[in-house]
């Protein structure tokens, strides 16, 4: 018995000693909340040299539940990259600091305008674009016979089982409502339903509605085909060439990721020097290979590596820019879209 | 000083007592008091009261998630026991406690394990290009094109998987106590093996049984992480159905009505159960008695609920030194 | 097959000892899997890449994995200090109390243990939420204290759910022991208080160890109700492993879930190995 109390102690003891260890920490933590698998590692590693402090680095998996978790606990973060519908939401409820583009410089210098019309935000007066992200089809050459660069893939019969859309609401209806030819903010509600009926024959031959997992899933010849961001297929078809991205005819989504700097941040000023590190040509390049998503930059994208740069999944044609569309926060009518998302997560 | 006492031991149990109240009781009645309230747009609980929750749930998808729920609860409980009554028979009548705790202890280790870590080895397992699946297709049994993954299928396999354990140990802490010359008893006076079994053990370890099916069931209908994880884009049950109402929705009135019919749901069963133990579980309707035999299921729920408990393993090791002797 | 107690009528059913062995292979075969899975060299899975052990060396230098052990630690080290606390007066108030008021009582303890996760997480979430819109704003005024989902709000949460098994391994230690031993220390004139700390305290000292080492490893363990009280950003370990799931990293996974593994099997053995050797 003697043996289990001892052994009891050590346990209590190791907690406590790494309790208090953890107090001990005296450099400046910065806090950044963001989509996972989001930066380059040696870059997080570089800039906490550089400035001598801690980068604490918390992932969400869709802008509803950060935005859920930072209204209801505050988190005290410093940056936070979101899109750009919901950073428009967050600032006008005031949880958004205003950007001074005075500790911007480097930002300034580099940021590359032709992608204005692609934020909500084009003066950058509270956001600071990091990844633009195409939403489109991935999927295995070698398996799937025929492709056709279209959303009228979802309904194809042979790739039942096989494949998966977004586990988000605006995705899945705003891709519809695009296919049908609408605004892909439509808030009509016949529109809408026509919507609906589209989103639910797609419905009937997939395999699930995820978000972060499908990538996974494709890579492992789980699902042969998947709607998903341009990056996250990039990334598989690393390892993985005969995986390809395209972005469907009829058009597609399009969503910058912002930095953004909260209000209650304490640590403002390394904030600002966190997004000009990334900024930096040598940085931004890096992180371009690495997470294979365009940062707007002037310089650094064309310095990234030719097997990359020449994807046309990475960087997008400008034609294909007329069709990618922006979303909006709908405000009330979000409600609209949920109902409609429920009939056709719950058939 | 008898008054004393009894003052003194209320003042023992009043911290836990208020703990509860205020952190188990009271947010329960809360979810009750939130269904009320009408949501505001920023995701928040707003002012005023409405019925608006209530109506929502006269959705028409509704009536199947929660049928769903429910045969998949009971589904999954009647395979768990009827797997863990003949495991515990079998435990129950080796005779070398070593061997016997062995067994025991590997049926109890998957419990101890972490709970995603469990399902996530089921996402392993099924996975289209894993050895489960080609075994399958060599043997012709499936096709090339069926999933295993992400159906109702696969969610009530892992609910079985996950909740065996908890099945195992309450029957087979009764199973321990039975007495089996009763069934050779049985077989002497001309029954047949089976019939002994179904007439004579069966009975023997009904109250292990009835624990098992509550503490198998309950879990059951609030099953959120198994249909999240290795679920489809059919097999939705209630229990993830509110975590979406929360995290993607935000819309917590609405997560408070479904709760509260999974809180109706959960504690009909409950009442049942205590119910039906005060009707069968005695025979004299003597106060005190009762009192005992409740104390009695209650402290084997709980004491089966850990692994090997401290008295399964002495009752075990005494038996071994009587066998010794 | 001669451990089994030998049948002296018929010869014994090798039924129940095939569903035995069946269970146990479906119980241990996605397991294995996994274990084999943690060598692939493959990163997202699937077919066999080749042996690789570069996933257990990821691991090792995985920041945001050790920072989130840490904040399971702290999290685990205070809701088990509490909750025993609080479970074994509560245990010695059930063992004790004869009043009417005890089946209340004992059904506020036991009920908790079999209710669905999610109807705690979800109905704590409530409380909290409901608590922060209403006094939030004056109490950030009068002590300027900001109040928001966080450490505080999971520890809260673990104690409420640690309490109740506590209570019960307790009680069931206390049940056993010989109450004349008390009567014996009260006819010899000790006090109450003494009693307690020299009699009662070291007999249910190894439930209480049990009921805290039984709380800890729930702590730890722990992802539903976390999950809906904690506030942004604070990753416990099974937090960590559920986001790296749905995130589609699980090479990483594969390897922890093999240390998870062999860290418990080590555990209940040893243990087991521990009890064992005192009763001999």
């Amino acid at each position: 018995m003697k043996k289990i109390i001892t052994m009891g102690c050590i346990a209590l003891l190791a907690a406590s000693t790494a309790f208090l260890t953890s107090c001990g920490q005296k450099k400046t933590v910065l806090r950044i909340y963001t989509w996972g698998d989001y930066f380059a590692q040696d870059i997080l590693d570089a800039f906490e040299e550089k400035y001598d402090c801690t980068i604490q680095l918390d992932e969400f998996d869709s802008n509803e539940s950060m935005y859920a978790k930072v209204k209801a606990g505050g988190g005290g973060y410093d940056l936070i990259v979101m899109s750009t519908y919901t950073a428009k939401l967050m600032y006008e409820q005031g949880m958004l600091d205003k950007m001074d583009h005075s500790k911007l410089a480097t930002v300034n210098k580099y940021f590359d305008k032709k992608y204005e019309h692609l934020t909500l935000d084009p003066k950058l007066e509270y956001t600071i674009p990091y990844f633009v992200s195409f939403t489109g089809i991935g999927y295995d050459t070698e398996k799937v016979k025929d492709f056709e660069p279209s959303w009228a893939m979802f309904e194809r019969e042979d790739l039942k089982g096989r494949t998966s859309l977004l586990d988000d609401h605006r995705e899945v209806i705003g891709c519809a409502l695009i296919t049908l030819g609408y605004d892909v903010n439509e808030t009509d509600q016949a529109k809408l339903d026509e919507a609906v009926d589209l989103a639910n024959k797609w419905k009937k031959q997939i395999a699930k509605f995820g978000v972060d997992d499908t990538k996974q899933s494709l890579a492992s010849g789980e699902f042969l085909m998947i709607q998903t961001y341009s990056g996250d297929v990039l990334q598989v078809s690393m390892e993985k060439p005969s995986i390809k991205f395209v972005i469907p005819k009829e058009g597609t989504t399009v969503t910058f990721d912002n930095f953004t700097i909260m209000k209650d941040s304490k640590n403002k000023d390394l904030a600002y020097e966190f997004i000009n590190f990334i900024y930096e040509p040598e940085n931004a390049v890096k992180d371009m290979e690495e997470i294979q998503y365009v940062l707007p930059h002037t310089v650094a994208v064309d310095m990234v590596d030719e097997d990359i740069r020449n994807n046309p999944a990475f960087k997008v044609p400008e034609e294909t820019f007329e069709r990618c569309h922006l979303l909006i926060d709908l405000g009330d009518d979000n409600a609209k879209f949920l109902k409609a998302w429920d009939r056709i997560r719950e058939e | 000083m008898k008054l004393f006492r009894n003052c003194g031991n209320f003042f023992l149990g009043l911290p836990a007592f208020v703990w509860l109240l205020i952190f188990y009781a009271l947010p329960a009645i809360v979810i009750f008091f939130i269904v009320f309230k009408p949501v505001d747009s920023n995701g928040g609980i707003g002012e005023g009261w409405t019925l608006q929750a209530v109506c929502e749930l006269k959705d028409p998808s509704y009536p199947a998630i929660m049928w769903r729920t429910f045969w998949q609860g009971i589904v999954s409980t009647f395979v768990c026991i009827a797997i863990s009554i003949p495991i515990c028979y079998q435990l129950a009548r080796i005779s070398n406690v070593k061997i016997k705790n062995f067994f025991l202890l590997l049926i109890v280790v998957p419990f101890w394990t972490n709970f995603l870590i469990r399902i996530y080895a089921w996402k392993v397992f099924l996975h289209p290009d894993g050895a489960l699946k080609h075994l399958l297709v060599w043997m012709g049994v499936i096709p090339q094109s069926t999933m295993l993954l992400y159906n109702q299928w696969a969610v009530l396999a892992v609910m079985i998987y996950t909740y065996i354990p908890f099945a195992v140990l309450p029957i087979y802490s009764v199973a321990e106590k039975f007495d089996f010359s009763l069934l050779d008893a049985a077989k002497d006076l001309g029954a047949s093996s089976f019939y002994a079994f179904r007439k004579v053990f069966l009975p023997g370890i009904s109250k292990g049984v009835l624990t098992a099916v509550m503490v198998v069931l309950i879990p059951a209908f609030g099953a959120y992480l198994i249909p999240d994880l290795v679920g489809g884009k059919d097999s939705h049950l209630v229990g993830d159905m509110i975590a979406r109402r929360v995290f993607t929705d935000r819309n917590l009135p609405h997560a408070s009505a479904l709760s509260a019919v999974l809180m109706i749901a959960v504690f009909l069963p409950l009442v049942a159960f205590i119910w039906f133990r005060k009707i069968f579980g005695t025979k004299s309707p003597d106060d005190a008695k009762l009192q005992l035999k409740q104390q009695d299921t209650k402290q084997r729920l709980g004491s089966s609920l850990l692994f090997t408990s401290d008295t399964n393993v002495s009752q075990n090791q005494q038996k071994g030194e009587e066998a010794n002797e | 097959m001669k451990f089994f107690r030998k049948n002296r009528g018929a010869a014994q059913s090798r039924f129940p000892m095939l569903i035995t062995l069946l269970t146990l292979i479906f119980l241990y075969t996605p397991l294995v899997m996994v274990v084999i899975a943690s060598f692939n060299a493959s990163k997202y899975g699937g077919s066999w890449v080749g042996f690789s052990l570069i996933w257990y060396e990821k691991l090792f230098h995985h920041d945001v994995i050790w920072n989130a052990l840490l904040n399971t630690m702290i999290i685990a080290f205070f809701s088990t200090f509490f909750s025993t606390v609080l479970g074994t007066l509560a245990a010695l108030y059930l063992y004790r109390s004869k009043s009417k008021f005890k089946s209340v009582y004992s059904t506020l303890i036991y009920t908790p243990l079999i209710v669905p996760d999610i109807l705690m997480g979800i109905s704590l979430l409530m409380l909290f939420v409901l608590v922060i819109s209403v006094c939030g704003g004056w109490v950030n005024s009068i002590l300027g204290i900001n109040m928001h989902l966080g450490f505080t709000t999971i520890i809260i949460a673990h104690i409420t759910f640690c309490l109740s098994y506590v209570t019960m391994v307790v009680l069931a230690r206390l049940q056993e022991f010989d109450h004349s031993l008390i009567e014996a220390a009260q006819d010899l004139g000790a006090s109450n208080l003494y009693i307690f700390f020299k009699v009662t305290l070291p007999i249910i000292m190894p439930g209480i160890i049990a009921g805290a080492l039984f709380a800890f490893t729930l702590s730890i363990d722990d992802f539903v109700i976390t999950f809906f009280v904690k506030g942004a950003g604070d990753t416990t370990l099974p937090i960590y492993i559920q986001s790296a799931m749905r995130r589609g990293t699980p090479a990483v996974i594969n390897a922890l879930s093999v240390i998870f593994l062999v860290l418990t099997f080590v555990f209940v053995f040893g243990t087991q190995k521990l009890l064992s050797r005192k009763k001999s």
